[in-house]
């Protein structure tokens, strides 16, 4: 062939084969991978539900947490049913949060990884891998990373009725008070491990998010 | 003279021909199985008993699926009713139960076979990476279908194995959420996991095991290790 300026028939072809190959890639790839990754945006949410009338809490003497069963969603009764324990404190107060709250309401969730923790005579044990709690949710032994969450709660209907409305992941600031997250999962710190390196402000983000908002 | 009637033999060599010239598979059969290979022992059936495990798994896990539930409500139901109602559902899905647990024996030690022979290094690099990836397609496997059978263990040592994912820094969050399908274990989990399990999983791992036995037929079954013969001055001293 003789010498030849600019794009032969062969580059022109060659060149349109792999554009239409990419293009019909993209249209099929593009929606295939947002389409897969879309959970990964979704956000824990709360529905505020039943947890009992309050008498049956109240006969609780010393450490015995009642566990009371819930179901978020009707419509999904085997996956968004979960258990808290209920600890009645003898005190009287009725805002979840307070000094003298009349409840503490600990999500059942280990926060090694996940597993359900039982009531014990001196806190809660996870039966997976042995973590250990203590009364206030806060681990004394084994694995978990963080103390149990807890769970926002009011009492409803003429004070007669315990409901819980939100769930708080908590952590234990130096000087012993507790402080409530954005819910995070299990063996997810929300507070910087590790006595707060750069390193770990890297590799664990703590949740700013937290309650009272901006508090 | 009368042309003789072709007898059998001529006939089956006839037939051969004709498809030789068509598609070129008994070429492609005969450079398959009739191949040289050094003095070989067990150790070398361990893959081609995997490749056999697989094979048995796909089968099962095709019939299965026939039946299989995937939803919250209907899959522990579903997996009873081909335990105790559908007939030899009890023995498929023992086949496929211990099927996985035998394919996972059996890929740690044709992996300890590759590794004490040395049967990784030059020019089997890319053997041993695609075996590789097909040990972590078989681990996701396990961990896809153990979710399926929807009672209590399947269902917490799901949760517990997301959750070490979870544990992962940055990504950690983001990775459950993905597994999952939304931020808990919902109905979404289970469909998702199915059809990891079943679809996309089973798809890779045989591409890669094509791949990677286009690679054994191609270099060659690994000999025996063993030493150069040790130079006449060194043996002396």
């Amino acid at each position: 062939m003789a010498e030849q300026d600019g794009t032969t028939r062969g580059q022109f072809l060659t060149l349109s084969t792999v554009g239409l190959g990419a293009m019909i890639g993209g249209v099929i790839g593009v929606p295939a991978t947002a389409y897969l990754l879309a959970p990964v945006t979704q956000e824990t949410t709360f529905q505020p539900v039943l947890l009992g009338a309050i008498d049956r809490f109240k006969q609780e003497q010393g450490f015995k947490p009642t566990a009371a069963t819930y179901v978020e969603d009707a419509k999904q009764p085997f996956t968004s049913a979960g258990l808290a324990w209920v600890h009645y404190t003898g005190q009287s107060g009725t805002t979840w949060d307070g000094k003298d709250a009349m409840f503490i309401v600990f999500s059942n969730r280990c926060m090694h990884l996940g597993c359900p923790v039982d009531a014990t005579l001196t806190g809660f044990g996870c039966p997976c891998h042995g973590g250990q709690y203590n009364k206030q949710g806060q681990r004394i032994a084994g694995p978990p990373i963080r103390p149990l969450d807890r769970f926002q709660w009011q009492l409803k209907n003429s004070d007669s009725e315990l409901w819980i409305t939100e769930r708080w992941s908590v952590d234990f600031n130096s000087s012993g008070q507790i402080q409530y997250y954005k819910v995070k999962g299990p063996g997810q710190p929300v507070t910087v491990p590790w006595g707060g390196s750069t390193v770990s402000n890297i590799l664990y983000p703590p949740v700013t998010y937290n309650y009272p908002a901006g508090s | 003279m009368p042309i003789p009637a072709p007898d059998t033999k001529q006939m089956v060599l006839a037939s051969e021909d004709w498809i030789e010239y068509r598609t070129g598979f008994p070429t492609l059969i005969r450079k398959f199985l009739f191949r040289k290979v050094p003095p070989t022992g067990w150790f070398h059936t361990l893959g081609s008993s995997l490749l056999t495990v697989f094979i048995l798994q796909a089968t099962t896990g095709m019939l299965l699926a026939m039946t299989y539930d995937p939803s919250p409500t209907g899959a522990y139901e579903s997996i009873r009713y081909i335990t105790d109602q559908q007939t030899l559902g009890w023995l498929l899905r023992g086949m496929h139960k211990w099927g996985a647990s035998m394919m996972v024996i059996l890929l740690f030690l044709h992996m300890g076979r590759t590794f004490f022979y040395g049967a990784y290094k030059y020019p089997r690099e890319m053997t041993w990476l695609t075996g590789s990836l097909i040990f972590l397609s078989t681990m996701a496997m396990g961990l896809t279908g153990y979710l399926l059978v929807w009672d209590q263990r399947a269902y917490w040592a799901s949760v517990v194995a997301v959750n070490i994912n979870g544990t992962a820094p940055v990504l950690g969050p983001f990775i459950v959420k993905f597994l999952l399908g939304g931020p808990v274990v919902g109905a979404q989990t289970i469909s998702r996991f199915y059809a990891m399990h079943m679809l996309l999983i089973p798809g890779l791992i045989g591409a890669l095991i094509f791949v990677h036995m286009w690679l054994v037929v191609k270099l060659g079954v690994t000999p025996w290790p063993s030493r150069p013969p040790v130079p006449e001055e060194a043996a002396d001293r």
